[in-house]
C-alpha cells in the first residue's frame, strides 16, 4: 500500500511549433507544493501523492502559455506549449488596471520587450521611434541626451505642452523617458483615444504612455548580462567651399571700396597671387569638430528570480558614450529594483526603486538664442585654411574682427571655441514607489499605490573669454553659470476593484478610486562674469566668489519655486455580455490648485462600445477570420499643464531700477491674470477595427479618429493701453483627424525559420479651428538668425500648427530683367518685373528674385505667404524579425513623408552677412560680379543717397554667368529672410537598425553552465533616403514655443553607430 | 469575518473621502512662493517701496529714456538730426527722423507699450498705497514714507502720460489697475482732460513728497521734481498741439490759467536755492555729474532717470562720438545724432555751451581726437570719453542717467510764463533769463549782451536761449511744437544751410576745410572756425572736410517729409489699432 501511495509520471515539455525541448519549465500539481523542473532535454519526472484529490498538472514556461492537464492514470505525459506571441492574450495596461487585449474597447498601441530586445540603443525614446502607430517620436538633434518630442495623434495645444502623460509602474512622472533604460522596459502601452485617456482626466488629453518595467519571475535565480560596444561616426557632412573658391569669393566681395580691397590684399595677396590657393590644403573643420570616432559602451546586469511568494528583479545599467563632437559625451548609471511579495493569500505588497544619474557633457551646437550664441556656424563658416603659423586649435583674433559685422557674430576657431567651453548637465532621478493589494474576497480587492519621484538637475557652464557670450557680456573674461532645477512629485492613488464572478454571460469590472498628485518645482540660476583670465573650468566652478554677478539680461541670482496640487476621484466600469458586446464607461473629477476657487473642478466622462463580431454565430463559418472586433468611443480629457498661479495677479521681483548705480529690485505684475482660466479640453471620437486572420497569423488594427480641443489657451492680444500685451484666455479650438494602421504578421513560421513583421502607418491632419474673437492669425518668430528678423511661422485659422511663412523664391534676376543704358552703364529694372529692393536690397542681375503675389511689382509684406508645413502626411515603420536555427536578424526601417523642413542653416551658410566667412559649396557656382581677370564687372553705387546698379554690358555679364546656379550671396538683414528656397521636403526613410545575432548552441554553452549566450552586431542609422540637403531631416531645433517645429538651425549632426555585443544568461 | 473587515474598510474609505472633500479647498489654495500677492506687497513699507520701484523701472531701458524716447523720438529739429538715410525709407528710426512715420514703424510699438506698462504699475500703487493700514495708523516714519511713495507713484504716472500725450495726443487713459477695469477696450480721452487730472494729481503729490535734502540723495523723485514737472505739464497744456478735429495746431483759450500754474511752481522752486540751483559750471553738469555717475551737488538736475552701467541706456553710445574700450579693437558707438552745421555756427563763439553740446571728433583708444568732417559732428553732452570710470566692455549699455528737468529749465519756464502772463517781462523774468545766459558764458556777464524788454522780443530770446541751453537733451522738438514753430524752424534751417553751402552771408567766411592736430587728447585747430581755410596748409595738422561737405541731399534730408498740422504727432502703432477697434 505504501508503495502504491505515489504515482510516478514522466514525460517531456516541448515547444509546440518548434518541437524543441524547453529547459527549466516548471511542472506543479495544482494546489500543492509538489513540483519539479525539466532538464536540458526537456524531460521531467514527478511523483504524485495518490491521496491528492485534485490531480491537475500545471506547466509553466516563460514566454509560453501555461498548460493544465488532468491526470487520469497516464504515466507519460508530454506537454506541447504554445508561445505567448499571439497578441490577443496579451495584457494591456489601461490605467489603474489591466485588461486582455480581446476585451479592450479603446485605442491602445503597445510594444513589449520582445520587440525591443533587438535594438541596442541607450535611449528609451529612440527605441520607440517609428514603432507605434500614431505616436510620433522626434529627436531634436544628434547630440547625446538630446531632447525628444513625443506627440500622440498630432497634439492639440498651441501654447501649452503637447507632451503625453507618463505613468511608470503606476506612478505619474514628469521626466518622461529620460530616467529609463530600454533594457529595463517590459512593456509600453500608449493610450490614444479619450475613452482610454479620460481615466487620467485633466492630464490625459495628450495621450498617456504607460510603462511597466521588468519584474521578477517565479524561477531559479538567473543572472543576465547584456553588453553593447560600439563606435559612432558622423553620418553626413555639409560640403563647403575649397580654399581657392573661398579666396576668390572674398576677393569678389572686397571689390569696390579701396579700404576693403586693401584689407583683402594685405591678408590674401593680389589677384595674380591667388592661384597659389589652388594648392592650399583644406582644413575640414567638420572633421576637426565632429570627426571623432566616438566609442560607446553599455553594460547591463540583471538578476531575476523568485519563489511563489517573492519575486524580484535587480537591474544595473551603465551607459557611456563619447560624443562625435569634441569635448562632448554622455554617461548614465541606472538601477532598477523591483520586488513583490505575497504576505498572505489576501495581501500582496511590492516595492520598486529606480535611480538614474545622467551626465551630458559638452556645449553642443544649438542654443535657444539667436545667431550670436549658436555654435555650428563657426565650424561651417570658418576659413577653410589657416594663415601664418597658427595651429589648428589656435584662435585668430584678426579673423574674428574681420568677420564681425556687428551683433558679436564674428567667427571663432571652432576647435578653440569648443575647448573654451565646458558644460556638464547632470540629472539625478530617484523614484521610490510601493503598493499594497488586498483581496477581500473573490469580488472585491483594494490597491493603494504611493510613489515619490525626485528629479534633480544641475547644469554647470564655463566659458572662457573668447566665446561670443564672454565677448558681449563678460568683458572677454571667463564666465560661469550654475543652474539647478529640482522637482519633487508625490503621487498617491487608492483603487477599489469589484469583479463580478460566477456568471457565464455577464462580466463586470468596476473600479472606484481617488488620487492625490503634487508637484513642487524649485530652481536657481547664477550667472557670473569677470573671472580671472586663464582660470580653468573646474577652478572657476569651484570658486564662484571669484566672479561678479551678471545683471543683464536679468538680475542674478534667479530663484523660482512653485507648487501644484490636485485631487481626483474616478470610476470605470467594464461590462461585457457573452464576450460579444463590450462597454466601458468612465468618469473622472479633478480639482487643481492651478485654477481659481470657482473654476477648480473639472469632469471628464467617456464611453466606449465594442462588438466582437467574430463571436457571432454567422461568423463561425468563416474560418479565415479568427477574431474581429469593432470599437467605438467618445470621451473627453484635459490638459492642465499650464503654469501655476495664473489666475491671480502676482508680483515678482523682475523689475529693477539703478538707484545710485545699485540695481534695486522692484515688484511688478508681469502678466495680467485671468480669473476665469480653466483647462483645455479635448473631445475625442474614435472608431476602430481589430481583425485577426489565419489563426492570428495576421493581425490588423485600424483606427480613425477626430479629436477637437476646446477652450484652448491662447495668449490673446489685448489693448496694450492696459499695460499688458496679451492675456491668457481659453478661446481657441484645434482639431486632429487621422487614420492609423497597425499590422502584425507571421508570414512564415516553421521548425527552422520564422519571419515576424510589424508594420504601422499613421495619417494625421491638424487644423487650427479658431484663435480668438478678434484674431484669425498671428505671426511667430522661430528666433533663429539676427534680431529684427521677420517672423517665419504663422498661426492661422484653417492651417495646421507648424505653418511656415515667408516669401516665395523665384530664382534670380538675369540681364533680361533689366534695361541697360550703355552711356551710364546703369541697369534699371524693366517695368513689369517684380522689384525686391524694398525687401532684400536693390535688384541687380544675379540678385535673389522673389515672387510678386499681389501683382503690384513691388515685393513687400503683402507678398508673403504660406511656404511650408512641418506636419508629415504620414509616418510609420516596419520591423521585421527573422530567425533561422540559431541565427536571428532584424531590420527596422521608419519613415516620415510629406513634411517640410525649414533649412535655416542653408540661409545662414550661403549669405554674405559676415565678411570673410566660408559658405556651402553651392555658393561656388554663384552669379559672379568679377570676370576671369578679377576685374569688377558689376556693382552697386550710391549717388546722392540713392543706389544704382552699374555694370558691363548684358552680353558680358550673361556670358560669365551662363552656368550660374545660385544668386549673389545676400548681405544686410535681407540675408536672413525666410523664403521658400529654404523650405525643403523632409520626407525620409531611415534604415534605423539592422541586427544580426547568433545564439550559441545550448549543447555547447551548457558545458560552461551558461543558459544562453547570444552574440550580435548592429548598425544603427545605417542610411537615410531623403532629398533633404542638410545633415538630417529629423530635426527640431527651435523648441521654446511649440508652434515653430521643423527648423534645422545649428543642430548637432547625427551619427551612425556600429555596435557589437552579447547577451548572456547564467 | 472577511465581510466584517470589508465593512470597516468601506467605512474608513468613505470617511476619508468626506474628510478630503472638505479639506480640499484648503489643500488646493496655494500662494506662489516666488511671487507675491497684492495683499502681501501692500502690507509693509519695504514691499510697497519695491512696488513703486517697479513703476520707476519703466522709465529706464532702451525702449524708454535709455534710447528711444531720449535719443530717437526728439529728432530731427533745428539743432540736430538723426543720422542720414542710406536706404530710404526704412520704416524705422530714420523714417522717424524724416517725419515719414507709418503706424507700422518698428520704433513705435515697444515705447508705447512700455509707457502704458508704467501707467499700470503706477495705477496699482496709487490704488493700494493709500489703502494700506499703515498709511493711516502706522508710525510717523511709516506714514511719511508711504506718503512719499504715493506721491512718487502719482508723479511717475504723470511723467508716463506726459510722454504719451506729447507724442500721440489724445490717448486711452486708464486711471485704475487693469484687473479692476470692466473693459480694457478704452476709447481716446481728450489730452486736456488728462492734463487737468495730472496737474491736480501733482498738486497732491507735491504735498506728499519731501525736499531733496530731507532724504538720502539718489534719483528718486523729490518735491523739486514734482513741482518742476507740474510746471512743465502746465506749459504744454497752455501751448499749441495738434488737435484731432479739426486736424490743426491749436492753443486753448484757457492757456493763461496754466501759465499761472507754471509760473507759480517755478517761482516756489526759485525761492528754495538751498534745494535746487544752477551748477556754476555748465560742463560739470554733464562731465562731472552724469558722465561720472554722480548726483549733481547743486540739485541742478531736479528729475533724472536712473540707469545702470552695463545694463541700461545707450546714452553716449548711440548719439555721441565713437570710441574704443580696452581689449577691443573695434570702434564702438554709433554717432547717430548729428549736429546741424547752422546750429553749431549759431552759438556765440564764446558761449561755453557750444563745445559741450557738440563733439566734432571720434576717439582713439588713447582718447586722441580724430576730428570728423563737419557733417559727422555728433551730439556731445553725453560723450564716451567723459565717462568715468572708463567703460570696460563692448556692451552698448553705458548706464548714463537721462536728465528730464534741469534748473535752467525751471528758470526759463518761469521767464516764459511770467512774460506770457504779464504781457511784458518783469524784472524777475529778466533776471531768470540772465542767470541762465550768464552761466552759459562761463559766468562772465559782460558777454551776454542785452536782454530784450518787450513781450515778443523777450519771448524770442527765450526761444533762442532754450536752443542753446538744451541741445541734445530731447527738449527742442517738443518746445517748438508747443510754440507752433517746428515747421517754421525747419524751413529756416534748410534756407540757412543752403546759404552756408553756397557760402552766402553770413556764412561767406567759413572755412571749406579745417586742420587739426592729430594724436592729441584735445581738439586743437590750426586756425579759427570762423575764417576761411588758410593756404598753404599748416604743417603737422590733418585736414578734414568742413563746409565743403554740405550737399543739397544733406540739406533736404533734414526733417525731409515734415508736413505742418500732420507731423507733430505720431500715428498710433499698428498693433494698437489692430487690437482695439475703438481707436481706428
Amino acid at each position: 500500500m505504501v508503495a502504491k501511495a505515489q504515482t510516478r509520471i514522466q514525460g517531456k515539455v516541448l515547444g509546440k511549433e518548434s518541437g524543441k525541448p524547453l529547459i527549466g519549465a516548471s511542472i506543479n500539481l495544482k494546489g500543492s507544493n509538489v513540483g519539479t523542473q525539466t532538464d536540458k532535454d526537456g524531460s521531467y519526472s514527478l511523483n504524485l501523492p495518490l491521496s491528492s484529490a485534485n490531480k491537475i498538472l500545471v506547466v509553466k514556461y516563460v514566454g509560453f502559455i501555461p498548460q493544465e492537464i488532468l491526470v487520469t492514470g497516464q504515466t507519460t505525459i508530454n506537454f506541447y506549449l504554445v508561445e505567448e506571441s499571439l497578441q490577443l492574450s496579451e495584457v494591456v495596461a489601461i490605467g489603474y488596471a489591466t485588461v486582455e487585449r480581446k476585451d479592450l474597447t479603446g485605442s491602445v498601441s503597445s510594444i513589449n520587450e520582445k520587440q525591443l530586445k533587438d535594438i541596442p540603443v541607450n535611449s528609451a525614446a529612440e527605441a520607440l521611434t517609428g514603432r507605434l502607430a500614431g505616436v510620433q517620436v522626434t529627436t531634436s538633434e544628434g547630440a547625446p541626451g538630446a531632447d525628444v518630442k513625443i506627440t500622440i495623434r498630432g497634439g492639440g495645444s498651441i501654447t501649452q505642452s503637447n507632451e503625453p502623460l507618463y505613468i511608470i509602474d503606476g506612478i505619474q512622472v514628469e521626466d518622461g523617458l529620460t530616467g529609463l533604460s530600454p533594457q529595463d522596459i517590459a512593456s509600453v502601452d500608449v493610450l490614444k483615444d479619450a475613452s482610454a485617456t479620460s481615466i487620467y482626466g485633466a492630464r490625459g488629453a495628450n495621450g498617456v504612455v504607460i510603462i511597466t518595467t521588468k519584474g521578477g519571475k517565479e524561477m531559479k535565480t538567473q543572472v543576465n548580462y547584456n553588453n553593447i560596444l560600439g563606435v559612432k561616426s558622423l553620418a553626413n557632412k555639409l560640403e563647403v567651399m575649397s580654399p581657392y573658391d573661398f579666396v576668390i569669393r572674398q576677393y569678389e566681395r572686397s571689390r569696390g571700396l579701396s579700404n576693403t580691397e586693401t584689407a583683402f590684399e594685405n591678408t590674401y595677396g593680389t589677384w595674380d597671387k591667388l592661384d597659389q590657393y589652388k594648392s592650399t590644403p583644406a582644413i575640414d573643420w567638420q572633421e576637426k569638430t565632429f570627426g571623432n570616432h566616438a566609442f560607446m559602451q553599455t553594460h547591463n546586469v540583471s538578476i531575476v528570480g523568485g519563489t511563489k511568494l517573492t519575486t524580484y528583479n535587480l537591474s544595473l545599467t551603465s551607459n557611456n558614450e563619447d560624443g562625435i563632437m569634441l569635448n562632448s559625451g554622455f554617461d548614465r548609471k541606472l538601477v532598477n529594483f523591483k520586488f513583490d511579495h505575497r504576505v498572505s493569500n489576501a495581501l500582496r505588497v511590492g516595492f520598486n526603486v529606480r535611480y538614474t544619474k545622467q551626465n551630458v557633457l559638452g556645449a553642443g551646437t544649438s542654443d535657444a538664442g539667436s545667431t550670436t550664441y549658436n555654435m555650428l556656424r563657426h565650424t561651417i563658416k570658418y576659413r577653410p585654411f589657416n594663415i601664418g603659423n597658427l595651429a589648428e586649435d589656435e584662435i585668430d583674433e584678426s579673423y574674428y574682427e574681420d568677420t564681425n559685422t556687428g551683433n558679436a557674430i564674428g567667427i571663432i576657431n571652432p576647435v578653440a571655441l569648443s575647448n573654451a567651453q565646458y558644460r556638464n548637465r547632470e540629472t539625478k532621478i530617484t523614484n521610490l514607489n510601493a503598493y499594497l493589494n488586498y483581496t477581500f474576497n473573490k469580488n472585491f480587492s483594494f490597491r493603494s499605490t504611493a510613489g515619490i519621484n525626485y528629479n534633480m538637475q544641475n547644469t554647470q557652464i564655463f566659458e572662457d573669454g573668447i566665446t561670443s557670450r564672454a565677448r558681449t557680456l563678460g568683458a572677454r573674461l571667463p564666465m560661469v553659470g550654475v543652474i539647478d532645477n529640482d522637482r519633487d512629485n508625490l503621487n498617491i492613488s487608492n483603487v477599489l476593484t469589484y469583479n463580478l464572478k460566477g456568471s457565464q454571460s455577464h462580466k463586470l469590472d468596476v473600479i472606484l478610486g481617488n488620487e492625490f498628485y503634487t508637484i513642487k518645482n524649485k530652481s536657481q540660476e547664477i550667472q557670473l562674469k569677470n573671472f580671472p583670465a586663464g582660470i580653468t573650468a573646474d577652478k572657476a566652478l569651484g570658486q564662484l566668489n571669484l566672479g561678479t554677478l551678471l545683471t543683464t539680461p536679468v538680475l542674478y541670482p534667479l530663484t523660482f519655486q512653485s507648487e501644484t496640487r490636485s485631487v481626483s476621484f474616478f470610476q470605470r466600469t467594464n461590462y461585457s455580455y457573452k464576450g460579444k458586446y463590450l462597454a466601458t464607461f468612465s468618469l473622472r473629477a479633478d480639482a487643481s490648485s492651478r485654477f481659481a476657487d470657482d473654476k477648480r473642478w473639472g469632469y471628464f466622462p467617456s464611453g466606449s462600445l465594442a462588438w466582437r463580431i467574430s463571436q457571432e454565430d454567422f461568423m463561425k463559418n468563416i474560418p479565415l477570420i479568427s477574431d474581429m472586433k469593432l470599437r467605438l468611443s467618445y470621451g473627453s480629457s484635459g490638459n492642465d499643464r499650464i503654469n501655476d498661479y495664473l489666475f491671480q495677479n502676482t508680483f515678482s521681483a523682475s523689475a529693477r531700477y539703478g538707484l545710485n548705480e545699485q540695481l534695486v529690485p522692484g515688484f511688478v505684475v508681469t502678466d495680467l491674470a485671468n480669473k476665469n482660466l480653466i483647462w483645455e479640453t479635448t473631445i475625442s471620437r474614435n472608431i476602430g477595427l481589430d481583425v485577426s486572420i489565419l489563426k492570428e497569423r495576421i493581425q490588423l488594427t485600424v483606427d480613425a479618429y477626430h479629436n477637437k480641443v476646446n477652450d484652448l489657451l491662447i495668449n490673446v492680444p489685448i489693448p496694450s493701453t492696459s499695460g499688458y500685451v496679451t492675456q491668457l484666455q481659453n478661446v481657441g479650438n484645434t482639431s486632429n483627424k487621422g487614420f492609423e494602421f497597425q499590422l502584425n504578421a507571421v508570414p512564415i513560421k516553421n521548425k527552422n525559420f520564422t519571419w515576424n513583421a510589424n508594420f504601422n502607418i499613421a495619417f494625421n491632419r491638424n487644423k487650427i479651428e479658431k484663435l480668438s474673437e478678434r484674431q484669425n492669425s498671428y505671426l511667430q518668430n522661430s528666433g533663429f538668425g539676427i534680431s529684427g528678423q521677420p517672423a517665419d511661422y504663422i498661426v492661422k485659422v484653417g492651417q495646421p500648427v507648424g505653418t511656415m511663412y515667408g516669401y516665395v523664391s523665384d530664382g534670380f534676376y538675369t540681364t533680361n530683367d533689366f534695361n541697360y543704358d550703355a552711356a551710364t552703364s546703369r541697369y534699371t529694372l524693366k517695368s513689369g518685373v517684380a522689384d525686391v529692393s524694398g525687401a532684400i536690397g536693390i535688384a541687380q542681375p544675379g540678385w535673389m528674385k522673389l515672387k510678386d503675389l499681389d501683382g503690384n511689382n513691388v515685393i513687400d509684406d503683402n507678398d508673403k505667404t504660406i511656404i511650408g508645413n512641418a506636419n508629415p502626411k504620414f509616418s510609420g515603420g516596419l520591423n521585421q524579425q527573422f530567425a533561422y536555427k540559431n541565427f536571428d536578424l532584424s531590420i527596422f526601417v521608419n519613415f516620415v513623408y510629406g513634411n517640410d523642413v525649414y533649412n535655416a542653416n542653408k540661409i545662414e551658410f550661403t549669405n554674405a552677412y559676415s565678411s570673410y566667412s566660408n559658405a556651402l559649396n553651392m555658393v561656388t557656382n554663384r552669379w559672379k560680379t568679377i570676370d576671369q581677370n578679377g576685374q569688377l564687372i558689376q556693382r552697386v553705387v550710391t549717388v546722392g543717397g540713392q543706389q544704382f546698379v552699374e555694370g558691363a554690358p548684358p552680353s558680358v555679364l550673361s556670358e560669365i554667368n551662363k552656368n550660374a546656379s545660385m544668386w549673389i550671396p545676400i548681405s544686410g538683414t535681407g540675408a536672413w529672410y525666410p523664403t521658400s528656397w529654404a523650405i525643403e521636403d523632409g520626407s525620409f526613410l531611415r534604415i534605423n537598425n539592422i541586427t544580426l545575432g547568433y545564439t550559441l548552441p545550448s549543447v555547447l554553452t551548457n558545458k560552461f553552465k551558461i543558459n544562453r549566450l547570444r552574440i550580435y552586431g548592429t548598425v544603427n542609422n545605417l542610411a537615410v533616403f531623403t532629398n533633404y540637403s542638410g545633415y538630417d531631416p529629423e530635426v527640431n531645433a527651435r523648441r521654446s514655443v511649440p508652434v515653430t517645429p521643423g527648423v534645422d538651425y545649428s543642430a548637432y549632426p547625427r551619427s551612425k553607430t556600429f555596435v557589437f555585443g552579447f547577451n548572456l544568461s547564467l | 469575518m472577511k465581510r466584517q473587515y470589508f465593512k470597516h474598510y468601506l467605512l474608513a474609505i468613505g470617511g476619508l473621502l468626506i474628510l478630503t472633500v472638505s479639506a480640499c479647498k484648503k489643500y488646493l489654495d496655494l500662494t506662489p512662493p516666488s511671487a507675491f500677492d497684492e495683499r502681501y506687497v501692500f502690507s509693509t513699507v519695504p514691499n510697497a517701496t519695491s512696488a513703486v520701484l517697479g513703476a520707476y523701472d519703466r522709465l529706464a531701458g532702451l525702449q524708454a529714456y535709455g534710447s528711444r524716447l531720449s535719443l530717437i523720438y526728439p529728432y530731427d529739429n533745428d539743432e540736430m538730426v538723426g543720422v542720414l538715410n542710406t536706404t530710404a525709407p526704412d520704416n524705422s528710426s530714420r523714417d522717424l527722423s524724416r517725419y515719414n512715420v507709418q503706424s507700422t514703424n518698428a520704433q513705435l510699438t515697444l515705447p508705447f507699450e512700455q509707457l502704458y506698462a508704467g501707467i499700470e504699475r503706477a495705477n496699482i500703487c496709487i490704488k493700494n498705497i493709500p489703502g494700506m493700514a499703515l498709511y493711516q495708523n502706522g508710525s510717523e516714519e511709516e506714514k511719511k514714507q508711504l506718503k512719499r511713495l504715493h506721491g512718487e507713484a502719482l508723479t511717475l504716472r504723470a511723467q508716463f502720460y506726459f510722454e504719451l500725450i506729447r507724442n500721440w495726443g489724445d490717448i486711452p487713459a486708464p486711471f485704475e489697475p487693469s484687473i479692476d477695469q470692466p473693459d480694457l477696450f478704452l476709447p481716446r480721452t481728450d489730452r486736456d482732460t488728462i492734463y487737468n487730472r495730472l496737474i491736480n494729481d501733482l498738486e497732491l503729490a507735491s504735498s506728499l513728497v519731501p525736499w531733496r535734502t530731507e532724504v538720502v540723495s539718489d534719483e528718486r523723485i523729490t518735491k523739486g521734481a514734482v513741482k518742476a514737472l507740474r510746471a512743465k505739464l502746465a506749459m504744454f497744456r497752455a501751448g499749441y498741439s495738434l488737435r484731432r478735429s479739426p486736424k490743426m495746431m491749436e492753443q486753448r483759450a484757457d492757456s493763461l490759467k496754466f501759465y499761472k500754474i507754471a509760473r507759480d511752481e517755478c517761482f516756489d522752486l526759485m525761492q528754495r536755492r538751498d534745494q535746487h540751483t544752477l551748477n556754476p559750471s555748465f560742463k560739470a553738469v554733464f562731465k562731472d555729474g552724469i558722465a561720472s555717475y554722480k548726483i549733481d551737488p547743486f540739485g541742478e538736475v531736479l528729475f533724472e532717470v536712473a540707469m545702470q552701467r552695463e545694463t541700461d541706456s545707450n546714452i553716449g553710445y548711440y548719439d555721441g562720438p565713437r570710441f574704443y574700450v580696452p581689449g577691443n579693437t573695434a570702434l564702438l558707438g554709433n554717432g547717430q545724432t548729428r549736429i546741424i552745421p547752422t546750429y553749431f555756427y549759431d552759438f556765440d563763439s564764446l558761449d561755453v555751451r557750444r563745445d559741450v553740446t557738440a563733439a566734432p571728433y571720434y576717439n582713439s583708444p588713447e582718447y586722441y581726437k580724430t576730428v570728423q568732417p563737419l557733417l559727422n559732428m555728433t551730439s556731445g553732452k553725453f560723450r564716451s570719453d567723459w565717462i568715468s570710470p572708463r567703460l570696460s566692455s563692448a556692451t552698448q549699455a553705458t548706464g548714463l542717467n537721462w536728465p528730464l528737468i534741469r534748473f535752467s529749465d525751471v528758470l526759463l519756464m518761469f521767464a516764459e510764463a511770467d512774460n506770457a502772463l504779464n504781457k511784458n517781462p518783469t524784472p524777475d523774468a529778466i533776471a531768470a533769463l540772465k542767470e541762465v545766459r550768464k552761466r552759459g558764458f562761463g559766468g562772465n556777464e559782460s558777454l551776454i549782451g542785452t536782454i530784450p524788454t518787450t513781450h515778443d522780443a523777450f519771448h524770442t530770446a527765450i526761444v533762442n536761449e532754450r536752443y542753446f541751453e538744451f541741445g541734445g537733451e530731447g527738449i527742442r522738438k517738443y518746445d517748438l511744437i508747443r510754440w507752433n514753430l517746428l515747421g517754421k524752424k525747419i524751413t529756416e534751417v534748410r534756407a540757412k544751410l543752403t546759404k552756408m553751402r553756397l557760402r552766402q552771408a553770413p556764412y561767406n567766411n567759413l572755412p571749406q576745410y579745417m586742420y587739426y592736430k592729430p594724436s592729441s587728447t584735445e581738439v586743437i585747430w590750426s586756425h579759427s572756425l570762423y575764417k576761411p581755410t588758410p593756404s598753404p596748409a599748416p604743417t603737422g595738422f590733418t585736414r578734414v572736410n568742413w563746409i565743403i561737405a554740405l550737399t543739397d541731399t544733406w540739406v533736404n534730408n533734414v526733417a525731409q517729409m515734415f508736413q505742418p498740422n500732420h507731423s507733430e504727432l505720431f500715428p498710433l502703432p499698428q498693433s494698437v489699432l489692430d487690437t482695439n477697434p475703438k481707436l481706428k
